[in-house]
């Protein structure tokens, strides 16, 4: 075991190799207060990279219904129950992480998912299956709130699959920080399955190899953002490069999401994997539960994302999500507009901060149609 | 011919030296009375119940069937299994307790029939379902100093032959369908079953590959299956590659204990060898979960091959 840096949970942590960051990081903002769990994401990525033999059950990207959806069933819980109650210290982790909490013989701590686990991906999960008329309703132990988790491979910087693979066939871009299982290589071990505490591996009973999220490298190669980030309807998503903490700048949107204004957060940062997709975290919802599963910085970067309207620069931000299927790189608020652009500062797209509202009636007397609202 | 292993087994203790050699002729002489023994009082019909080295007898042809009752002419040996404990993960506890091997060669080739006992049959792939494994080793050489038994080392290879109870079952017939694993499941459609392409069997295939780029990429673990066993090269923990020579062969099949599964391959180092030749073997219990660096394995076996009458 090496010892790393992780700025995640603000201290040196153990892993299996050294550390050894990227020349840049692919990264990834999602607002979750825009999801509105439609699937466009997960069927844009089901169809263009997992339609084949063996691929029948898995969702590189999935969107779960918060607290009580799980795609495998218990993904996060398991894993938090398995690494017991743990603490922080402000923005110091001070617990364990799956790599410190390894059992004896193993390289992390880990659990495999049994089939029926991967029975219950987010088909209406959200949907009253009795009639509303006759009295259904939903009942909680708890006030009733819940918002969709969408999530892909995160990519992250310290990979629990790269480290658990005894056969090296994982590996980390040096270009773009992006991880991939290489299959001409990979024997079905299944090792990174059992490692990875987001369950973002999945094994191919027809290949008998192991495949995950792909970032969709050919398209990132030119700067073209991800399938499930192109096609999403609510615009929540945001692609791009994650700069070294103390190499922030504010020009990248990116960088200026997560290190300036840490509005965006990682999943489970306690883990210590250094994801590297991040979470406007849902403003609704107990902090006590968002700390556990944003990290200590929950209840600032609710306040922050409650505040953006009066605060033009990232309010012109946030409107830049979506506008474009092109990776923007770099941005600007000019005036009343924001401005995406690319490495070099060429303009990708410019669109309002504020769209002008436009009023329709809610039937159209000219097609003979009842309009509907579409985002 | 039991005779007749049983000094080579004494003179290959020999090799000890020193007090160890010596206590060790003891024993190989205690064995050859114990053995005389039982020829003489008829309990014997010519072939010991165990040996204490891997004795390959030799045959014209070699059977292929693991139940071939040839098998029963050739000497057991019993080999108690190991942890692999060079690298993690791996298990802490023991499972595979034993295996039993015999061996035949022709001069050129070698087979093996290893069985173990597994009360669980894993053949049927899926998420969490792993594949009863076995495979036999051997050095790329026959040195005087063996390479590391667990997967050899840095500039001296060991040759692998490994068999999958996944492949076994596929070439015995199971569809590779996701039926055939989950027979409730439902596809609407997959691409390759498109329309536009029903009357082009080359542009479904590309289609389909696109879908399968461990096969597209020519890796043996995704098929298309066209033999249980593959021939693999290592030099290492985490260093198995697939071997340039891949004439290898071999099938398994249930029995009341477990699996008895046979391997031919090419002898590595051809048709003579000066010094001791070994061979070693590993088994992972698919129910176990077992697989990669978890699994059992032996040490190095002495192995003798026998010249031809």
């Amino acid at each position: 075991m090496a010892r790393v840096h992780n700025w995640q949970i603000g201290r040196e942590m153990s892993y299996w190799y050294p550390e050894s960051r990227p020349k840049r990081q692919f990264a990834a903002v999602f607002d979750i207060n825009k999801c509105i769990a439609c699937q466009t994401c997960t069927l844009a990525c089901k169809t263009t990279w997992t339609s084949g033999k063996g691929q029948e059950y898995m969702l590189w990207n999935n969107v779960e219904s918060k607290p009580y959806g799980f795609y495998p069933l218990g993904w996060d819980v398991r894993i938090l129950e398995m690494l017991g109650p743990q603490s922080w210290n402000g923005v110091t982790y001070q617990g364990r992480t799956v790599f410190d909490a390894a059992r004896a013989g193993e390289r992390v701590l880990g659990w495999l998912p049994e089939d029926y686990d991967y029975s219950y991906p987010n088909v209406g999960e959200d949907d009253c299956t009795g009639i509303v008329e006759n009295g259904a309703h939903l009942s909680l132990p708890h006030s009733i709130w819940f918002y969709y988790l969408a999530r892909i491979c995160n990519h992250c910087t310290y990979p629990a699959c790269l480290a658990a693979c005894p056969r090296g066939s994982i590996y980390k871009r040096p270009e773009d920080g992006i991880v991939l299982v290489d299959q001409s290589r990979c024997r079905g071990y299944r090792e990174c399955m059992r490692s990875c505490p987001y369950k973002k591996v999945f094994y191919n009973p027809m290949t008998g190899t192991s495949e995950k999220c792909i970032a969709c490298y050919p398209k990132m190669e030119k700067n073209v953002q991800p399938q499930c980030f192109e096609s999403c309807i609510g615009k929540i998503r945001l692609a791009g490069w994650l700069s070294r903490q103390d190499e922030a700048s504010e020009s990248n949107p990116i960088d200026y999401l997560v290190h300036i204004r840490r509005v965006a957060l990682p999943l489970f940062p306690q883990l210590g994997l250094e994801p590297n997709v991040y979470y406007i975290p849902p403003i609704h919802v107990p902090i006590k539960f968002l700390e556990q599963m944003f990290g200590p910085g929950a209840a600032q970067a609710v306040n922050i994302y409650r505040e953006a309207y009066r605060d033009p620069d990232l309010c012109s931000l946030l409107a830049l999500f979506g506008s474009s299927h092109r990776n923007m790189t770099r941005w600007k608020r000019r005036g009343g507009t924001v401005l995406g652009m690319d490495e070099a500062g060429n303009r990708i797209v410019e669109v309002p901060v504020k769209e002008p509202v436009q009023i329709r009636k809610a039937y159209d007397s000219a097609m003979g149609v009842t309009r509907s609202n579409t985002p | 011919m039991t005779v007749q292993w049983v000094l080579r087994a004494a003179t290959h203790l020999d090799l000890f030296g020193d007090t160890r050699g010596a206590i060790m002729r003891q024993r190989s002489c205690f064995i050859i009375v114990f053995v005389s023994l039982l020829i003489a009082t008829g309990c014997s019909k010519g072939v010991p119940e165990s040996t204490v080295e891997v004795v390959a007898s030799f045959r014209q042809t070699l059977p292929l069937e693991p139940g071939d009752p040839e098998w029963d002419r050739t000497p057991l040996h019993v080999e108690p299994l190991l942890l692999q404990d060079l690298v993690e993960p791996r298990l802490l506890e023991p499972s595979t307790r034993e295996a039993r091997l015999r061996a035949f060669t022709d001069g050129t080739r070698i087979a093996f029939r290893i069985e173990w006992d597994d009360e669980t049959r894993d053949d049927l792939p899926s998420a969490s379902r792993f594949p009863d494994t076995c495979a036999v080793q051997l050095p790329l050489k026959v040195e005087r100093d063996a390479p590391d038994p667990q997967m050899g080392e840095p500039g001296r290879p060991v040759a692998i032959t490994f068999w999958s109870a996944f492949w076994q079952s596929s070439l015995d017939g199971r569809a590779d369908t996701i039926n055939e694993l989950h027979p409730g499941a439902t596809v609407d459609h997959y691409p390759f079953q498109a329309k536009p392409l029903e009357q082009d069997p080359e542009a479904q295939k590309t289609m389909e590959l696109r879908y399968a780029p461990a096969r597209l990429l020519g890796n043996f673990m995704a098929g298309p299956r066209g033999s249980a066993v593959q021939d693999l090269i290592a030099e290492g923990p985490g260093t198995l590659s697939p071997s340039e020579d891949s004439s290898s062969s071999g099938s398994g099949q249930r029995t009341d204990r477990g699996w008895a599964v046979v391997i031919m391959r090419p002898i590595p180092w051809g048709r003579s060898a000066e010094g001791q030749a070994q061979v070693a073997v590993a088994i992972a219990n698919g129910s176990r979960g077992e697989a990669g660096s978890r699994k059992m394995r032996s040490a190095w076996v002495p192995l003798i091959l026998e010249e031809p009458q």
